[in-house]
């Protein structure tokens, strides 16, 4: 139900970042959201493209990315996602895991048209930052 | 670019914590369904405070009722509505301090909007987070909503009273507690009676002590 928020906070950061690096439009935004991110995508979607008119942003694709609910457990270090209504570590039953990714919510980066009509993506996807920001969220 | 979505309010929220650090607050949200019996335990967390200062933050989309309900014990008490909204955010704890004086506190309880969701969501500036699950909610809330459970640091089971008249799995109840998030402080508790409240309260006490360390 705050997803309107979400996609408010989404739309203002996009902008900008567009004019920051000189975009005359933005043509495509990817974000990450976890599982347990309490946002449901589609209604992103759907706001964004209503809030978005008039805007730089107008016309532009949410390509958003659903990020897994991950543990590692902390007695034998496996990497896994809960099912079958159990948390614990299907590996060892160990139930001390630590949850790894799953509650993302944030914009990995933006594709742009200059006014040139050159296509660019916004720098930002380097692996490491994308990790620490992953942990982070 | 790499952007957090809820940047602005985790910025909001840091200021928030250093500002109940500063003063050696204990801040705690208090997260659970509609009727779980938030502010029932409020209530009877008041009743036994004893010299611990307590302020209460009533988050409700309306109505000023439970503000009226805390104000009775003579708590310094700031009703927030949010209109519908399904949250407290980090402005709207900010906008309440206006009216509470955080010098004179140890505990501030801040009573979410009532809704296993959307207030995980929301960094208050809080020490800790608290759900109130209780009993005729049914013992699977732990499955279906682990991103709010994984989160709190504890878990207070409330309305053991009538555990006699339901079906309610206690011992999966704590399994799946432990297994998602062995740190949380499971109590299990009813307002009515009073039955754990101690312990609750004695949570409260090292939440202070903590602060104030």
């Amino acid at each position: 139900m705050h997803e309107l928020t979400a996609t408010q906070n989404i739309l203002s950061l996009v902008l900008a970042e567009a004019r920051k690096v000189g975009a005359a439009r933005v043509v495509r935004v990817f974000v990450k959201v976890g599982e347990w991110s309490t946002i449901e995508p589609d209604c992103v979607d759907f706001y964004f493209a209503v809030i978005a008119k008039g805007t730089a942003a107008e016309g532009a694709q949410l390509a958003i990315e659903r990020i897994p609910v991950r543990y590692r457990c902390g007695s034998c270090g496996l990497e896994y996602t809960p099912e079958g209504g159990s948390f614990a570590c299907p590996g060892c039953s160990g139930a001390s895991g630590t949850l790894i990714s799953g509650r993302e919510l944030f914009i990995d980066s933006i594709e742009v048209v200059h006014a040139d009509t050159r296509v660019a993506k916004s720098a930002g996807r380097k692996r490491p930052a994308r990790g620490r920001a992953a942990r982070g969220v | 670019m790499l952007r957090k979505v809820l940047a602005a309010n985790d910025r909001l929220a840091d200021e928030l914590r250093a500002e109940f650090e500063k003063f050696g607050v204990f801040a705690v949200n208090l997260m659970g369904s509609p009727g779980a019996g938030k502010t029932s335990l409020v209530e009877r967390t008041l009743e036994r405070a004893g010299d611990m200062r307590i302020g209460v933050i009533e988050g409700d989309p309306e109505t000023s009722l439970d503000a009226e309900r805390i104000a009775r014990f003579g708590a310094p008490v700031v009703q927030v509505n949010t209109g519908g909204g399904c949250h407290l955010d980090a402005a709207m704890v900010r906008k309440a301090l206006g009216r509470l004086d955080l010098a004179c506190l140890d505990v501030l309880l801040i009573e979410n909007v009532g809704n296993l969701v959307c207030p995980s969501q929301f960094d208050l500036g809080e020490a800790c987070k608290a759900v109130v699950c209780s009993l005729p909610e049914g013992d699977d809330k732990i499955l279906k909503y682990p991103g709010t459970f994984s989160l709190a640091k504890a878990v207070v089971l409330n309305k053991m009273d009538l555990l006699q008249h339901l079906r309610f799995d206690v011992p999966g109840f704590r399994r799946h507690l432990s297994e998602l998030n062995p740190q949380a402080r499971l109590m299990e508790v009813s307002c009515v009676t009073g039955e754990g409240l101690d312990r609750w309260m004695e949570w409260l006490k090292d939440g202070v002590g903590r602060t104030r360390a």
